[in-house]
């Protein structure tokens, strides 16, 4: 009795710690966040912590800013025109590899991928000797390009996984009743990998407004990102605005994380 | 049976049709400006730093016999290790807690805390350790108001500020492969260890803490490549001196335009990384195989 009482409280620590270590690594990631927040209601450059006042200024600074809303112009058509093109190409290349089998297929697989681990320093350089080489350097297109890559991935990924759970019977089953490849695709394999599909959406989408250390590279004066501009500023001055700009960047991660956990669940996203 | 192997090879075609634009951009954008920059990494440069049409070893052969070279590649594998180090040892207990979370609104709030940094741009979480640890930042503020200190103590520019920054923009990439082998695992081992005599301490020890070394390894392995790739936060937290590779390769290119020695210490990162990654992949198979035969 007395041995399996110690057994007991031990289990008690034991959990009372993981519990304490665990909400301190989440008090962690949390603190950076809650301070950009709080940071922004703050009519100081630097926040004072506890805050004793409060004010707008710098969201309306940053909403009738014409450099700021440039910006932020550029970074919402690049998502606008990054996240439909790899969503499409991705689903696309996603589906094929699953039901093709042809030697090389492993490397292809192992080259979507690879923007995710090449050090983004390395594709930057890449992508801005290639841009001035053939002359495309600071245009849109460059911007485009550069992101379609390194989002690539994950549509790969979030349309790879539902592929992975899709019975390749469904398919054969629709063209045995008649219809062609591409009926097929759009009626069968399409409503089937959905989800997939929107996670992949939403990934490429946040990760393409939020990208920075590649766009650094290929950004010209014309046209510069939100996250670029934001660098830039951070490096050489201290620019109070950018906390309304950061908050901004937290929003879209909730909506994005809302987006997630009403289609496919957040658990299964990741 | 000739009409269903028709269909078939039409069913191929159309596959191939929708995978080529995908190989295509690849091929154009993905391995040609590497190629070119595998080029360039081999030329001669003269002393204006034009790149001249010969070609040379000079510049890999610079990186490998400068010591202060040596030193910046042995500084961001170092870096790269305690980050990937501190993100595993930090993200074991948060998977834990998350897998082990009964309330099922509880899960999915630990969840939203765990992944946020990850959808939040790097540049903007970099801007709130700024924030926090700068002289006049908050840190600052309140140990002065606690009256600890009298001066405010310099935070910022320094390693230490450069690793606690990149654990927390990278822990999710460590925390994810954890939760899931650790969510995969199934019950009944524990209570089949716990049954057999074993206290919690010693079935942790034997039973949970082997089976989620998979996720272990691979949560290294994504922090370790990107954080050993990452200036943006080096830059920003520790400043335009710290010896780190990625940012030696930002300054030779935007204020140097040495385009052969930026190329090859590209490369050269590159190659490193890749052999730390092969590394642990191999590690990671040998450790599945001797745990499934």
């Amino acid at each position: 009795m007395a041995k399996s009482n110690n057994q007991h409280k031990r289990f008690n620590l034991g959990t009372c710690m993981i519990w304490l270590l665990g909400s301190l690594v989440y008090l962690f990631m949390t603190v950076p966040v809650l301070i950009i927040v709080i940071a922004s209601f703050s009519p100081h450059a630097y926040p004072e912590f506890p805050p004793t006042s409060f004010s707008l200024q710098w969201y309306v600074e940053l909403f009738t800013s014409r450099a700021w809303l440039e910006t932020l112009w550029t970074s919402i058509l690049l998502v606008l025109i990054v996240a439909p093109t790899t969503v499409i190409l991705g689903t696309a290349a996603a589906v094929a590899i699953r039901r093709l089998n042809f030697p090389g297929k492993q490397a292809l697989q192992a080259m979507m991928m690879s923007p995710l681990m090449i050090p983004h320093v390395v594709l930057g350089i890449a992508f801005l000797y290639q841009g001035t080489a053939m002359g495309w350097f600071g245009t849109l297109t460059a911007l485009i390009i550069a992101h379609a890559v390194i989002v690539f991935p994950f549509v790969i990924r979030s349309v790879g996984v539902s592929m992975s759970n899709l019975n390749p019977i469904l398919e054969q089953a629709s063209m045995s009743l008649g219809a062609g490849p591409i009926r097929t695709f759009f009626q069968v394999t399409i409503p089937n990998i959905k989800p997939g599909i929107m996670a992949g959406a939403v990934f490429a989408g946040v990760t393409s407004f939020g990208e920075v250390s590649v766009s650094v590279f290929v950004t010209s004066p014309q046209f510069v990102t939100v996250p670029v501009r934001i660098f830039n500023y951070v490096e050489q001055t201290f620019d109070p605005v950018i906390n309304a700009v950061s908050v901004v960047f937290i929003l879209i991660a909730v909506i994005a994380l809302i987006i997630i956990e009403k289609t496919i669940g957040l658990t299964k996203a990741f | 049976m000739l009409k269903t192997i028709m269909k078939s090879e039409r069913q191929k075609v159309f596959y191939w049709g929708l995978l080529i634009p995908t190989i295509l951009l690849l091929v154009f954008f993905l391995v040609t400006p590497l190629l070119m920059l595998a080029e360039v990494s081999f030329r001669e440069v003269d002393s204006y730093l034009n790149i001249q049409d010969t070609y040379t070893f000079q510049h890999y052969i610079e990186v490998f016999q400068s010591g202060s070279y040596l030193k910046t590649i042995g500084t961001t594998l170092f870096v790269a290790f305690i980050t990937g180090l501190c993100c595993i040892i930090l993200a074991y207990p948060a998977a834990y807690m998350l897998v082990k979370a009964k309330h099922a609104g509880l899960r999915t709030l630990l969840y939203i805390l765990l992944i946020m940094p990850l959808l939040i741009s790097m540049v903007v979480l970099s801007f709130a350790w700024i924030v926090l640890l700068a002289q006049n930042g908050m840190i600052n503020q309140l140990l002065m108001k606690m009256n600890f200190i009298n001066q405010p103590i310099p935070m910022l520019w320094n390693l230490t500020a450069v690793v606690i920054a990149l654990v927390q923009v990278l822990l999710p990439f460590a925390a994810l492969p954890i939760a899931n082998t650790l969510g995969d695992m199934d019950p009944k081992l524990r209570s089949a260890s716990m049954s057999l005599g074993e206290n919690r301490w010693k079935t942790f020890l034997r039973v949970t803490l082997p089976l989620s070394i998979p996720g272990l390894i691979s949560g290294f392995m994504i922090v370790f490549s990107l954080a050993a790739g990452s200036y943006i936060t080096a830059l920003l937290i520790g400043g335009r001196m710290q010896p780190l590779l990625p940012l030696t390769i930002y300054q030779q290119v935007i204020q140097i335009s040495n385009w052969p020695f930026a190329a090859a210490l590209s490369f050269t990162l590159l190659v490193i990384v890749a052999i730390c990654v092969l590394f642990l992949g191999w590690l990671l198979s040998r450790w599945e195989e001797r745990v499934y035969g």
